[in-house]
């Protein structure tokens, strides 16, 4: 039984974490993507000029080492030449041009004596004139016009090529004055590893500045989401009463100045209360004792009208009849001041909270029908309660909530008045329903408010104007309710739920029935 | 009780004493009263009366302590006075071995009903006697004897123990036992009975607090058991 029980309280607890999580993710969650976006586009943008400008540097030194060779090389070898080499020279002089250091192949073109094109490769594996582009062939054999900015009729062109997803370098030049055309292709491939390896670390710093910036955000959102958790708590607290609560305040920033804020407001709050209590205790006190006071005069009083009044009975014809009427007024009028004495003193005990319940398990039916005997309204009351409802309750109190029911019912509606018993599960409801002209809708909010003045069709003659109020007050203390409505069949109807209180009830024998001495069912304790 | 049964009256308020007083003896009692707690234990041992009724709230020593002093010596029976029914004076009364209380405003007719019937308890009515293990009752004699030795009990405990014991193991519910005991009406206070077999366990029960023979029966009272 336990265990199923802790497991779904621990389920519970677990959401009730995660639900909290997720109450703080706004903020949290802005905050990481907020730094998350500042550290990515700086990362990226610093990132990409970077790897931009370092490509650039790279490629324009490696172009300009090999072109420059190139250039040198054909200088030194191509224009060397004879005008119409033969493929053996042209082979010869391709091979030694290639042979520098920047490794790169040479492919050299130039017309031998019949007009036909000899080729001279380096490496012909590699490097054909299938290889270079046409638009720089073309740039290659223009022949420009010498003007006073160019003062060579031929230029050396270079272009960057993609060979079987591999980058390269390609350039071409002729020398001037006839000689061979010479082409060169170098592979750009460990300039773009160092190029791939740059982007790559690059992208590893971007990615770390992202992780870096979220547990930055992270801290930041808790350095500022703790002491908002922490005013968070502290004003549930003070709305749940607790007005003592207060924030300790570090710091000078914004949330200092709010605890700050906050911890006046709850001072002063605390203070109005007091102060509000205080006043309230003070006329609840006056109350108290004032009744209490008036209870000493009030004992001797009674006491003697009950001399003169049993002296009127055992005497009547030999008093005065004016000292009778007298007399008979005194003493019931100090039965109406002892009624009101004694339920404002119930009602300040109600207010001070020091009401107690004296329980004890009784058969509701029989309470009932005690209540209605004692007041001899045994012909007034039709009373439908079956027997047996057993429930645990304050005996005393449950008779003062009936008497106040049945004598209002009684008083405004008139006999016949109907008292039926339920017991629904849990709750024992007692309903009393009067034949009157039921309550206007403008009072029915008002019935059980002290000392209300209802209209002309309730008029409250008698009573202390406290009877429906201490009805209530009985009720709830007790755990239950009253409620007040108009019968859709005419009348008033005061509904009275309590509660019936200790589940042993339902393993307790009949009072009064039979019990051995050692029998299971009923369970002997200790102690009383 | 055939002659005028005499109580002793201890109030310190000058009105209700003289108003009780009056009420009281127009009920036919012998009255004799006391302003204080001191005073009212020094009439005590000079008048022996029947039955004393006890304001609470006494200078000096109050009703509590008076209450506790008179049940070191006497068993006679104690009605207290009280402010109010629901309050602790009523327990803290009982536990001082009170064995009624009454609620004041006091109406003298309600007060004479009380007294009439704590000393309605002492009255004797059958002539056996019975046994629950070392417990014996005589009826006869209104003596209770445990392992041969005479116990000390009020009018109350006494009655609350023959009631019991004319129907030995059958469970007694504590309105049932207001009713037999105190003869109060439908509103008796329970908390009487369970302060009356508190004190009644103390004197009868070999450890009192695991009861053999008055046993609580969950939800419905108590019963009388001959411990097996």
């Amino acid at each position: 039984m336990t265990a199923p029980r802790g497991r779904v309280r621990g389920w519970a607890a677990a959401r009730r974490t995660i639900l909290a999580g997720l109450r703080f993710t706004s903020l949290r969650l802005r905050l990481v993507v907020v730094f998350g976006l500042v550290a990515l586009t700086a990362a990226v943008s610093a990132s990409g000029i970077a790897y931009w400008l370092n490509r650039e540097a790279v490629l324009t030194r490696t172009q300009d080492a090999v072109l420059g060779d190139f250039q040198q090389a054909m200088q030194t070898r191509a224009s060397t030449l004879p005008p119409h080499p033969t493929q053996d020279e042209l082979q010869r002089a391709a091979g030694q041009m290639a042979n520098s250091s920047q490794r790169f192949s040479v492919l050299l073109l130039a017309e031998d004596g019949d007009g036909d094109t000899v080729r001279g490769n380096s490496d012909l594996d590699t490097f054909t004139l299938e290889d270079v582009p046409a638009s720089l062939r073309k740039a290659v054999n223009r022949e420009q016009e010498i003007t006073s900015n160019n003062k060579y009729t031929y230029h050396l062109y270079w272009q960057r090529i993609v060979q079987d997803d591999k980058p390269y370098l390609v350039g071409g030049a002729k020398v001037i004055g006839g000689g061979p055309t010479g082409y060169m292709l170098k592979s750009l491939e460990p300039e773009a590893k160092d190029l791939n390896s740059l982007a790559w670390s690059l992208g590893i710093a971007t990615g770390l500045a992202l992780i870096g910036s979220a547990l930055l955000a992270q801290a930041a959102a808790t350095t500022v989401l703790k002491p908002v958790h922490r005013l968070g708590i502290a004003a549930r607290r003070l709305g749940e009463g607790k007005l003592d609560t207060r924030l300790r305040v570090s710091g000078t920033d914004e949330l200092a100045d709010l605890s700050r804020t906050f911890n006046r407001t709850a001072e002063s709050l605390e203070k109005r209360v007091a102060d509000m209590s205080a006043r309230d205790e003070a006329s609840r006190r006056f109350v108290a004792d004032m009744s209490h006071e008036l209870r000493t005069p009030l004992t001797a009083i009674t006491a003697v009208s009950e001399v003169l009044e049993e002296e009127l009975d055992a005497e009547s014809g030999s008093v005065d009849p004016m000292i009778e009427s007298a007399v008979r007024l005194v003493v019931s009028e100090t039965r109406r001041l002892n009624n009101l004495v004694e339920n404002l003193m119930e009602v300040t005990r109600f207010d001070a909270g020091t009401a107690r319940l004296v329980l004890d398990t009784v058969d509701i039916a029989d309470q009932i029908t005690a209540c209605i005997d004692a007041r001899a309204w045994l012909d007034a009351v039709d009373l439908d309660a079956p027997r047996g409802i057993m429930a645990h309750l304050d005996p005393r109190r449950l008779d003062v909530i009936l008497a106040n029911l049945i004598g209002n019912a009684l008083k405004h509606g008139g006999s016949p008045v109907r008292v039926r018993v339920r017991d629904e599960g849990d709750e024992l409801v007692i309903e009393v329903r009067d034949h009157g002209p039921g309550i206007p809708e403008d009072v029915l909010p008002h019935v059980f408010d002290r000392f209300y003045k209802a209209s002309a069709s309730r008029p409250r003659s008698e009573g202390s104007g406290l009877g429906l109020s201490i009805a209530l007050e009985n009720a709830h203390i007790h755990g239950g309710g009253i409620t007040a409505a108009n019968s859709p069949e005419g009348g008033a109807v005061f509904t009275l739920r309590l509660p019936r209180g200790s589940s042993e009830l339902a393993d307790a024998e009949p009072a009064g029935g039979p019990g051995k001495p050692d029998d299971g069912g009923t369970r002997p304790e200790g102690d009383a | 009780m055939t002659s005028v049964p005499s109580l002793l009256l201890i109030e310190d308020d000058d009105a209700i004493r003289t108003a009780l007083e009056l009420s009281l003896t127009r009920q036919g009692h012998r009255v004799a009263t006391a302003a204080t707690g001191e005073d009212g234990l020094k009439l005590l041992r000079e008048q022996r009366p029947d039955l004393i009724v006890l304001d609470v709230m006494l200078p000096g020593i109050d009703g509590f302590e008076v209450c506790r002093r008179i049940r070191r010596t006497d068993q006679l029976p104690i009605i207290l006075l009280t402010a109010r029914s629901d309050d602790i004076d009523v327990v803290v009364g009982l536990e001082s071995g009170a064995d009624d209380y009454v609620v004041k405003p006091v109406q003298g007719r309600v007060l004479d009903a009380r007294i009439r019937a704590v000393l309605r308890r002492g009255e004797r009515e059958a002539n056996d006697s019975a046994a629950f293990g070392s417990l014996v009752i005589d009826r006869a004699a209104m003596t209770v004897t445990k392992n041969g030795e005479d116990l000390q009990l009020t009018p109350t405990e006494l009655r609350l123990l023959l009631e019991l014991s004319r129907r030995p193991g059958q469970a007694l519910s504590r309105q049932q036992l207001l009713r037999l005991v105190w003869e109060h009406d439908y509103l008796g206070d329970s908390r009487l009975v369970d302060a009356c077999v508190q004190r009644l366990r103390a004197k009868v029960e070999d450890v009192p607090s695991s009861p053999t023979l008055i046993r609580t029966v969950r939800g419905v009272g108590y019963r009388l058991d001959s411990p097996s």
